[in-house]
């Protein structure tokens, strides 16, 4: 079972270099957890706390949005996940 | 099965209508048909299409980079009357990217600068220009009279202060945001589809953003494109499809959101029937 965890360009620089990493489990927030084991610094740049999002932080499943409880979504083998990172400027 | 030119749901024809028995026909001059006449070549557009953006009253918040292309493009495009709201002043730090502001204008109000400007490209179109900061208290009469509300701020809150202005109003909003080559575009329908707010989880705390002039460029181009497709009634909008531009990367990614019933905005509004 493998889902694919599209990184944000702002994180690249944690996940050294690479765009897309490869995870397993059954849960967004499993997927993310497992992300972390891989690459550690992803933690404080995707949480506030345990299973606290940064208000920044925008999760899709699939190309939708996955607000509300996006932790707690249900995924399956093939799956993606975009990490977004909320935009402010103009 | 043809499908061209698709009218989306939202045209606001209607509305359209009644504006045009108020002000007693709008035809077009000698001289703006000639100006317009490349646009009005294209068969979603038309006579009748042009005349509607004659028509048309425009709020655009923020006159720097997102503003600067989306001020330009509307006002070449004919849009009736522009409407450039910003409190603040030109400095040089702005010139990489508010192409409406030029070294001359250092220390100007910006909406001064892009009233100038904006004139000059197109003395058929009415320009507004407010120098003001745009706050809960004063949005309203801000963006009164106009049809719709384009998002071209450098912050956060307040372009919250503007979605919810837009949702009270039901009046349509167009949110664009940039950060160096990314650049992010939604189309709002207050009442119908998601809005700004549908997905908030807190505050973010303000910083200052690194960016380059041509992502607001293609991000305030895609803006204009939405409030003319969405003034003329065509076209397919960015509703409930959040545009994610990577100009690293040239790609256009799409994600769908959802209408949240329980968002703090616009959780209260009921679909059309």
């Amino acid at each position: 079972m493998s889902v694919k965890v599209h990184i944000h360009t702002t994180h690249r620089q944690i996940t050294n270099g690479l765009e897309v990493v490869e995870v397993e489990g059954k849960t967004v927030g499993e997927c993310l957890n497992q992300l972390i084991r891989q690459f550690p610094e992803m933690e404080k740049a995707l949480f506030t706390r345990k299973d606290k999002l940064l208000n920044n932080v925008e999760v899709y499943l699939n190309h939708a949005s996955a607000y509300p409880n996006e932790l707690l979504k249900p995924v399956k083998d093939e799956d993606e996940i975009h990490l977004l990172v909320m935009l402010a400027g103009g | 099965m043809s499908v061209y030119p698709k009218v989306n749901d939202h045209s606001p024809f209607s509305l359209r209508r009644e504006y045009i028995s108020e002000d007693g026909g709008s035809m077009l001059t000698p001289n703006e048909q000639e100006r317009y006449d490349r646009q009005i070549m294209i068969g979603e557009i038309g006579q009748e299409g042009q005349e509607t953006l004659k028509r048309s009253r425009v709020a655009i918040a923020g006159a720097g980079g997102l503003g600067s292309p989306i001020a330009i493009y509307l006002t070449a495009a004919g849009i009736g009357m522009i409407r450039m709201i910003d409190h603040d002043q030109v400095t040089l730090s702005n010139l990489n990217r508010q192409i409406l502001h030029w070294g001359e204008d250092i220390g100007r109000n910006k909406v001064e600068s892009a009233g100038t400007k904006l004139r000059n490209l197109n003395s058929a179109v009415k320009i507004e220009t407010i120098a003001e900061t745009i706050t809960e208290g004063n949005v309203s009469q801000l963006v009164d009279g106009c049809d719709v509300i384009v998002d071209a701020m450098d912050n956060l809150p307040t372009r919250y202060v503007l979605n919810r202005c837009a949702v009270e109003k039901k009046l349509p909003f167009f949110h664009g945001a940039v950060n160096g080559f990314e650049g992010r575009v939604m189309t709002i329908i207050p009442g119908e589809t998601a809005c700004l707010r549908c997905m908030y989880r807190g505050q973010v705390p303000q910083e200052k953003f690194p960016v380059i002039g041509v992502t607001p460029a293609v991000i305030g181009s895609i803006q204009a494109t939405e409030v003319i497709k969405y003034l003329v009634g065509i076209g397919n909008l960015l509703t409930n499809r959040l545009l994610i531009y990577d100009g690293l990367k040239v790609t256009l990614t799409e994600f769908s959101v959802n209408k949240n019933p329980n968002c703090d905005h616009c959780g209260s509004l009921r679909r059309k029937e």
